[in-house]
């Protein structure tokens, strides 16, 4: 079970940096803007065959690593041991990704990719007036686990004894101590609430943000958008409401109410994020790896030959941050993954990125008191 | 409807968006009533300044064809079918397709060639073949000369 829970994650963070160029817009290669005609250029072929080599071959040598070290410690330390190997994987992994991105972007500007082309900006009008619906029923789950916790909460609450264990070891045994009080009980029913806020009030940005359509293809990507916001939200509604029962399984061991080992409270979250994964493997960024039926795409939408997505690197650093100060968006969607990152450079973005470290930081005073 | 915008294009980004939402009204895409984004969100939706799309939208406010509310946001105010349009809008209007027409007249595109590319123009707009009263006569105005400057919205071809 030790060798397990430090493997586990190595191997689900290597699987996920490996896939990274499979689920990004075929327009994005490796944080780059590259024109329809230049998806399969020679250069991007070769530099995401060395990406999926370097971390698929680091991947295998870090789990080696990972179970190396998990067999030689004390089970204790074994839950550490990805604590020490996720850093050096995205460490290794961002260094694979600068390079294919420097490379890349060395063939761009060699060859003038964009050469004769219009460069242009689509927008949907009916992504607004015709907005997409938020599956909130799909939010309940997380908030009826956070309720029933809450209410056994309340109920034992009374009968709780003078002592608190807050830490267990990784097979169930207390080994941490605090004095009962409403803070020390109810932390863990605090952190259900922050992360079903917190995930809802993310999705909800999520939706409103722009789908940042496909020049060539304008109709057909925003068709793909809609399907991938609803199918992310949903996953990840899914990984809030198992998150939530792990923390409410955590909530009961602390209450004394059961008896479970790490693994066990680990477990919900864990399936959680496979789902998660395995719906961002389905959809790909922004849905680009969506196919639509045969026959089912209207008409209108052919492709322009000569038309290409407005080439935005310079908002870019790195690939990864965006700053565009004349830009009003705060959540844009990532170039070299899925999901979405902020603008920067817009003030409106600021407070956001100031609650998000307090909610992050706010659970951690809260078991520190 | 979609919207495409050339952000290094020769005509500004604002006058995009207006000449893009004009067309789109005159094609059916926008018939009247249909709401448009709000400024900050289609801002959000093409990377633009929010002032770039508050000047399009305060265009076609006053040009009439869309109207702004507090509560209601932007919504188009007319259409095709909404009827004749203002006093004197004719005449302007044709001293500035007089222009644009002059411009092919002078590069050696020839007469028969124009009106072909006007006749074109119009049918793509798919306008409704309603029954409407006679064009006022004296139409067109002097400065239009030989160039039958209302022909494209009097042939209709459906």
């Amino acid at each position: 079970m030790e060798l397990l829970s430090s493997v586990l994650p190595v191997v689900l963070l290597g699987t996920c940096l490996s896939l990274i160029p499979v689920l990004t817009r075929p327009g994005l290669q490796f944080g780059v803007r590259v024109p329809p005609d230049r998806v399969d250029a020679p250069v991007i072929r070769q530099q995401r065959r060395h990406y999926l080599w370097w971390t698929g071959s680091l991947t295998g040598g870090f789990v080696v690593a990972a179970a190396g070290l998990a067999a030689g410690t004390s089970p204790l330390a074994a839950g550490l041991i990805p604590m020490l190997i996720i850093p050096a994987q995205l460490g290794t992994a961002t260094a694979g990704y600068l390079v294919a991105r420097h490379r890349i972007r060395q063939a761009k500007d060699a060859q003038d990719w964009y050469h004769g082309l219009t460069q242009v900006i689509a927008a949907d009008t009916s992504w607004r007036t015709e907005p997409e619906r938020f599956p909130i029923r799909w939010a309940l789950p997380s908030v009826a686990v956070l309720a029933v916790t809450a209410v056994i909460g309340a109920v034992r609450y009374p009968s709780l004894p003078e002592r608190l264990p807050i830490h267990f070891t990784w097979s169930g045994t207390p080994d941490g101590w605090a004095g009962t009080s409403a803070l020390s009980a109810f932390s863990l029913v605090a952190t259900q609430l922050l992360v079903t806020l917190l995930i809802g009030a993310l999705l909800v940005a999520g939706f409103r943000s722009r789908p940042d359509l496909d020049a060539d293809a304008p109709g057909r990507s925003a068709r793909r958008y809609r399907a991938f916001l609803q199918i992310t939200a949903r996953s990840v509604l899914a990984l809030a409401a198992l998150t939530n029962l792990g923390l409410m399984l955590a909530c009961l061991q602390m209450w004394q109410l059961v008896r479970i080992s790490g693994a066990t409270a680990a477990l919900p979250g864990l399936v959680g994020g496979v789902i998660v994964l395995a719906a961002a493997v389905r959809t790909g960024q922004a849905g680009t790896r969506l196919r639509e039926p045969a026959g089912d795409e209207p008409a209108g939408d052919e492709p322009a030959t000569d038309t290409a997505h407005r080439d935005d690197d310079r908002f870019w650093t790195l690939g990864i941050f965006y700053a565009n100060r004349d830009d009003p968006a705060v959540l844009v969607p990532k170039r070299f993954g899925v999901g979405w990152t902020i603008n920067v450079a817009n003030p409106r973005t600021w407070p956001m990125i100031a609650v998000v470290i307090v909610l992050i930081i706010a659970p951690a005073l809260l078991a520190a008191l | 409807m979609l919207l495409h915008v050339e952000p290094d294009g020769a005509v500004p980004i604002y006058q995009q968006i207006r000449d893009r939402v004009v067309e789109a009204i005159a094609d059916g895409a926008l018939p009247a009533g249909s709401p448009l984004p709000s400024i900050r969100q289609l801002a959000v939706d093409l990377g633009v300044n929010y002032h770039t799309v508050n000047k399009s939208y305060d265009i076609l406010r006053r040009e009439g064809f869309v109207q702004l509310g507090r509560k209601s946001g932007a919504v188009v105010r007319r259409d095709p079918t909404a009827g004749p349009p203002t006093p004197g809008y004719l005449e302007d209007w044709a001293a500035r397709l007089r222009t644009l027409l002059a411009e092919a007249a002078a590069l050696g595109v020839d007469g028969p060639e124009i009106i072909h590319r006007c006749e074109r123009t119009v049918a793509g707009f798919h306008l409704p073949s309603t029954p409407r009263a006679p064009a006022p006569a004296g139409d067109p105005p002097a400065s239009a000369g030989t160039l039958p400057s209302h022909a494209p919205t009097d042939d209709r071809n459906r």
